[in-house]
């Protein structure tokens, strides 16, 4: 046990905890009992404050402990995450401007909605809907490896000795208050605890990339170290690694890997904001120009996930030894720190896991409530009802990452995002295509999704953990049909998807199936804050009675 | 997609494409960057170049915002949009 961590680590946590309670109070409209005060925050943040909400996708459990992980562990591909988050921004700029305004237009909370309007196709949205709240899981799933491992390096629970319920206690007394103040505050209490995390995570990591290295001879003796480290080991396993039982481990991919790198960059680039949590991030930004600004000042945070990354060779430079590679930022910290100040950053990879846990499991619950439950369950809802909906559900799909987190293993825990995005990407064609076209059948884009989705996950199942034959969901990548490189699954799957998409759209309309009415038009996709017919504040019952402009 | 008046800004909109798609592939280009050497502060040429690219690619995307925002209001009343938005009569929210 390490007294003096725990204590200021606690003291953080519940400073916190007391925060998320008291943003119910913040800024508070009327009433939390409707959907979109408790599910948006109201949509009303300028600037500054999307610009923490949509940096707390960012600056997660993935960029604290899993990208320093697959580093630490010697992955080629490991740094994917700095040019994922490089591509990132110039996408989110081409597409999502177009997605604020005709979702304010017609006030659209979610995907699905979108896709509903402007299909006229519940099944779609109905197929949407479902994948967000399948690929959410994973994501959070990841946010809890995230507060198990710096629990159990801090001494609590783990141990191979320990019996189920002393390993995971503290995993479930985190996550018990992690929902009891988002079901209590909605978005509020993330955007607010943002500013926390953020503070807390920025003074853990200009220490950790100033200080650190200075400890450790510097960066360039951290790239030697972990280049030397990596050479031996496959020096060692010199038979594994030819006949494919191990990987081999370097610092910089060798050209075989280079798809590899790039299509998980890509992948993970496009798939981001297909998240419904991201997009509520999104939607609750004041207007477009607030979108098209952040996509040109996010990229600082891009930077220090970079620096972040490298703690994972700056844990080998520092003789961090883990069997888990998940526990390397966490123990360097221990090693490394004073013990006040590890606590200091525990706490901070905590929250840090937390914010963005309630922000995908509050958007989630969003889906189901509008796009399931009102949709097919009970179409007469109140808004009372919804706003109860969403509460139990973004209860339901933590425990649901938390089963994640119990049955799978957490040693390569960026996998459990990596499998979301094969999933969350094959909505891509149904949402981001039909923000410019109407072109493509809604039958024909639901079978490209089926077919994605199908691919994606047979293909997911097959891929062995590396050195154990007949194990599951072991990674990402697999060769790309009809070559000898291996890709990121999910941009594989995304390519069937479009062809099947794009050949049954000319069938369909060759046989004029009907494609359903468009409740859109060309003037909602360039509506600005301010303009006719958008609501900047959605108040009553949301989604029943579409405004035109 | 054919949208009338694309010839006032169709220059703009194409100058802010390529802004974007530039820096969109560069990054993915491994095979530009995928050695040891040079070093820099340490830092393997690898590491160091994807770091100068996140201020680079940022920068393209700032340019790519400045002359969205006057192509975009070139292009409101195209889409049957108020020259500003907020011209109409309606409050803004201000009661928040």
């Amino acid at each position: 046990m390490h007294t003096v961590q725990l204590v200021i680590f606690l003291f953080f946590f519940l400073l916190v905890t007391v925060m998320g309670f008291m943003a119910s109070r913040w800024r508070r409209a009327d009433t939390l009992d409707s959907l979109d005060e408790w599910g948006l925050g109201g949509r009303g943040f300028g600037t500054f404050i999307s610009w923490f909400l949509i940096g707390g996708d960012i600056y997660t459990a993935y960029t604290f402990i899993a990208v320093p992980a697959t580093l630490y562990a010697g992955s080629v591909v490991g740094f994917f995450a700095v040019p994922y988050t490089i591509v990132l921004y110039p996408i989110i700029f081409i597409f999502l401007p177009r997605f604020w305004s005709v979702s304010h237009r017609h006030g659209y909370v979610t995907p699905a909605d979108f896709v509903r309007g402007r299909f006229d196709s519940k099944p779609l949205a109905l197929a949407v809907a479902l994948t967000g709240l399948l690929a959410t899981m994973p994501y959070i799933a990841l946010q809890l490896v995230g507060i198990q491992v710096v629990l159990e390096v801090m001494g609590i629970g783990g141990g191979t000795n320990s019996s189920f319920l002393e390993k995971d206690l503290p995993l479930f007394i985190a996550f018990a208050v992690l929902a009891a103040y988002t079901y209590a505050s909605g978005l509020r209490a993330p955007a607010l605890i943002a500013f926390v995390k953020d503070t807390l995570i920025y003074v853990v990591i200009l220490v950790a990339v100033f200080y650190l290295p200075t400890q450790l001879g510097g960066w360039g003796h951290i790239f030697d170290a972990a280049s030397k480290s990596f050479d031996a080991f496959n020096k060692e396993n010199a038979d594994a690694i030819a006949s494919g039982a191990a990987a081999g481990k370097g610092i910089v991919p060798p050209p075989a890997a280079h798809w590899a790198y790039a299509s998980l960059a890509l992948g993970s680039a496009l798939a981001l904001f297909m998240y419904p949590h991201s997009l509520t991030g999104v939607l609750a930004s004041k207007n477009r120009t607030v979108i098209r600004r952040n996509a040109s000042l996010l990229p600082a945070y891009s930077f220090l996930l970079g620096l972040l990354a490298l703690l994972g060779f700056a844990a080998i430079a520092a003789g961090v030894k883990v069997d888990n590679p998940q526990q390397s930022v966490p123990a360097l910290f221990d090693k490394m720190f004073p013990g006040w100040f590890a606590g200091v950053a525990f706490a901070a990879i905590a929250i840090g896991a937390l914010v963005p846990a309630a922000i995908m499991s509050i958007a989630a619950a969003n889906l189901w409530t509008r796009n399931i439950y009102k949709a097919f369950i009970n179409p007469a809802a109140t808004p009372k009802q919804e706003a109860t909906q969403s509460k139990l559900v973004s209860l339901v799909v933590k425990f649901g990452a938390l089963v994640f987190v119990l049955g799978l293993g957490t040693q390569d825990a960026i996998n459990f995002q990596l499998l979301g995005g094969v999933w969350i990407l094959q909505t891509m064609p149904t949402l981001v295509f039909s923000l410019y076209t109407r072109w493509f059948h809604r039958w024909a884009l639901l079978a490209g999704w089926a077919v994605g989705m199908v691919y994606g996950t047979l293909t997911a199942y097959n891929v062995p953990v590396p050195g154990k034959p007949g194990s599951h969901f072991g990674g990402p990548l697999q060769l790309v049909p009809f070559t000898d490189t291996k890709g990121y699954i999910a941009l594989t799957a995304f390519v069937l998807n479009v062809l099947v998409a794009v050949l049954l759209t000319f069938v369909l309309r060759a046989l004029k199936v009907a494609n359903g009415t468009d409740e859109t038009s060309p003037s909602d996709y360039h509506a600005d804050a301010g303009d006719p017919g958008v609501e900047d504040v959605l108040e009553g019952e949301p989604g029943t009675a579409p405004t035109t402009g | 997609m054919s949208e009338p008046n694309a010839r006032r800004t169709g220059g703009s909109w194409a100058v802010v494409a390529v802004l974007l798609a530039v820096g969109i592939v560069l990054p993915l280009l491994v095979g530009l960057y995928d050695s040891i050497e040079p070093r820099l502060g340490g830092f393997p040429f690898y590491y160091w170049f994807q770091f100068l690219l996140i201020p680079v690619v940022s920068l393209l995307t700032f340019i790519a915002f400045r002359l969205s925002l006057r192509a975009t209001r070139k292009d409101r009343p195209t889409f049957g949009l108020p020259a500003e938005p907020g011209d109409d009569t309606r409050p803004s929210g201000s009661e928040r």
